[in-house]
């Protein structure tokens, strides 16, 4: 039984502009202890996703219309709403983006941790005073006795963060989600905090879900990576196996995208021609076969499954040996996948279904 | 590491937003003067025994209609009453019932409030058109609707101005609070399990408080004025005996002609003790606003 199983899930946001097709059947595992990166641009679903499972979408507008979120084998969408509030927190607990509006302004850090922890455990205020001390000496806080009593605008952005990772690894959750952990930090400390957050959590055999729209901030730090465009999981492979052999366009776009170190000098950054589509259109056919070189028919009409890239006996959706799936009618090839463009000869891309467009 | 040495060698700064509020507020001017009013009052209301000997209840008739001399430095009324005694326990009925009233009015405001605010959906929908038709209805007139009901005194003052005055701090409060509810940390509160009723009082409630404070103070001006304008109607405590800035203006605005230190000695009680909360709540206003600092 894998820790974590979500199956064919499905949330929409009901707005005043229409209705937002935000996951549209996103299915993925999580093993005890293992790092999954979950790496996608706004709005490709990644945070939602993870909001719904920890059943915190926002209401009313954000519903789950379908699938199920397995925890420990448990349906969490079956859970009400007391056992979900005893969940968070104390299985599963989150990180944030933005350490500079995640902590309450006007409650002390002592405040804040002690509360967290004694909602859960049934301890003493000295006890938990001590296990926040330690939580902070663990993170890397100087003088924790002494910046107990400091609130949150006395810390700066990386020291913030680290507190935020000592408060959701409080109660030793079985499951980390570290939402964009270090996008609103400067460079030089994003590093660290990665550190400290992928150290802390292999000490303690804590499952971590890093979201991500920075395909760097997953390499080396995960074991798995599912990349995800407009509601749908699009590429699943084990990490390297992800940057050394992309066979989504998608994927290999956001690679080709990206400034690397041992670049022959020289060499162009390719950006992803396009936007991303509209949301508020339910989606039909692939939602990035507008923005791709292999375009072909199908790819206008339905969305590809997510299937092996190889020809293989079982599919392993985790672990090490996890199979590489990709969804994709006309996967490029490896060498395609270097050049960043078909090198077919006689391939067109197929064009936009426009009856149906004038249709409509 | 660079910046852990740093954090740690920086100066310990301990200073809270109530410190650096207090600090603001000390600064301005207005402020002051306002504070310096309210003051004077609050000390004239509780020290009125010790600062008088007369008696705001009773006068000698021989000694009536006296303009304002060395011995009655208001001058006295028609029942020969020192008027500057009654303006001094005038306070002690405006001070106390106007406060009194806008805390009352506070408490259902934030009762209310609170409960809008974070149910949402259709009990919020509800109690916000019920406060809708409160506050189509001008305070006073409510006032003054609900005095009649519950008959003289000033208990029934308390709850008259009190009502009037909840629908406008349950309407702010229910509006901080839907803002607050979206907020990060409120997020990230629920992310680790917080219950709702932890998430509202710890979480939103005090970050919601400083805007009811200012409201508040601002309220006690305007409630000061509407104890002293029930008063003027004839709808004060029930004994009319009892020095009431209102009534006081009532009974004066009889020999306006005459006697016009009559009135002006209550009028100016009123229009200063107003404009020393009004002052106060516009510095408070800055002092706690983080987006005016200067």
């Amino acid at each position: 039984m894998h820790l974590l199983s979500i199956r064919d899930l499905v949330v929409k946001f009901r707005t005043h502009d229409g209705t937002v097709h935000a996951v549209n059947g996103v299915s993925l595992d999580l093993d005890v202890g293992e790092a999954l990166g979950l790496v996608g641009e706004s709005g490709c679903g990644k945070s939602v996703t993870n909001l719904a499972l920890m059943r915190l979408l926002p209401k009313p507008a954000g519903r789950i219309e379908g699938g199920q979120i397995y925890f420990e084998g448990q349906d969490l969408l079956e859970l009400d709403e007391s056992a979900m509030r005893d969940l968070r927190g104390k299985d599963v607990a989150m990180i944030f983006q933005d350490p500079m509006t995640s902590l309450n302004p006007v409650l002390t850090i002592q405040e804040q941790m002690v509360e967290t922890i004694r909602a859960h455990r049934k301890i003493s205020k000295a006890d938990a005073r001590a296990r926040t001390i330690e939580l902070l000496r663990m993170v890397g806080i100087p003088q924790p006795e002494a910046r107990l009593r400091d609130y949150p605008h006395q810390f700066s952005g990386g020291m913030r963060q680290r507190v935020m990772i000592a408060m959701a690894l409080a109660l030793e959750p079985k499951l980390l989600i570290a939402d964009e952990p270090t996008t609103a930090l400067d460079v030089t400390i994003q590093a660290q905090v990665l550190e400290l957050l992928s150290s802390l959590a292999a000490e303690r055999n804590t499952a971590v879900i890093l979201i991500t729209h920075d395909l760097g901030v997953v390499a080396g730090r995960t074991q798995r990576t599912n990349v995800m465009y407009a509601g749908f999981v699009v590429e699943a492979a084990s990490t390297p196996d992800l940057f050394s052999r992309p066979r989504h366009p998608y994927t290999i776009g956001l690679l080709h995208s990206m400034p690397r170190v041992d670049a022959q000098s020289g060499e162009p950054l390719i950006p992803i021609e396009g936007v991303p589509p509209d949301l508020r259109q339910a989606p039909v056919g692939c939602p990035f076969a507008p923005r791709c070189a292999w375009v072909v028919e199908e790819c206008w009409k339905t969305m590809p499954p997510l299937v092996p890239i190889d020809r293989v006996a079982g599919v392993e959706t985790t672990g090490p040996n996890v199979t590489h799936r990709v969804a994709c009618w006309n996967v490029p090839t490896a060498d395609e996948a270097v050049a960043a463009h078909p090198e077919r000869p006689g391939f067109v891309p197929a064009a936009p279904p426009s009856a149906v467009e004038s249709a409509r | 590491m660079a910046t852990l040495v740093a954090e740690a060698a920086a100066p310990r700064v301990s200073s809270g937003l109530w410190r650096d509020a207090l600090r603001r507020l000390s600064r301005n001017g207005p402020a002051l003067i306002g504070l310096f009013f309210i003051a004077v009052f609050v000390l004239g209301a509780i020290l009125a025994p010790y600062i008088s000997h007369f008696d705001p209840t009773v006068g000698k008739l021989t000694d009536r209609y006296q303009g304002p001399s060395l011995t009655h430095l208001m001058g006295t009324d028609k029942l020969g009453r020192d008027e500057f005694t009654r303006v001094l326990y005038g306070a002690r009925i405006s001070l106390t019932v106007g406060v009194t009233a806008v805390l009352f009015g506070l408490i259902g405001g934030v009762v209310v409030g609170s409960i809008a605010g974070a149910a949402g959906g259709v009990v919020d929908g509800i109690l916000m058109r019920i406060i809708d038709v409160l506050l189509a209805v001008p305070g006073i007139l409510l006032a003054i609707g609900i005095v009649s009901w519950l008959g003289h005194g000033e208990v029934q003052i308390i709850l008259a101005v009190g009502i009037s005055y909840s629908p406008q701090f349950a309407r702010l409060l229910r509006g901080s609070l839907l803002a607050l509810r979206e907020s990060d940390y409120v997020t990230a509160a629920r992310s680790m399990g917080a219950s709702p009723a932890r998430i509202l009082l710890r979480h939103m409630l005090p970050n919601a408080l400083t805007p009811l404070i200012v409201q508040a103070t601002l309220a006690a001006a305007t409630a000061i004025i509407d104890v002293a304008g029930l008063g003027f109607l004839g709808l004060g405590p029930g004994d009319p005996r009892i020095a009431e800035w209102g009534e006081m203006l009532t009974d004066a605005s009889s020999f306006l002609q005459n006697y016009p230190y009559l009135i002006f000695f209550p009028g100016a009680a009123i229009v200063i003790s107003a404009i020393g909360f009004n002052l106060l709540g516009d510095g408070l206003r800055e002092a706690l606003d983080p987006r005016l600092k200067r």
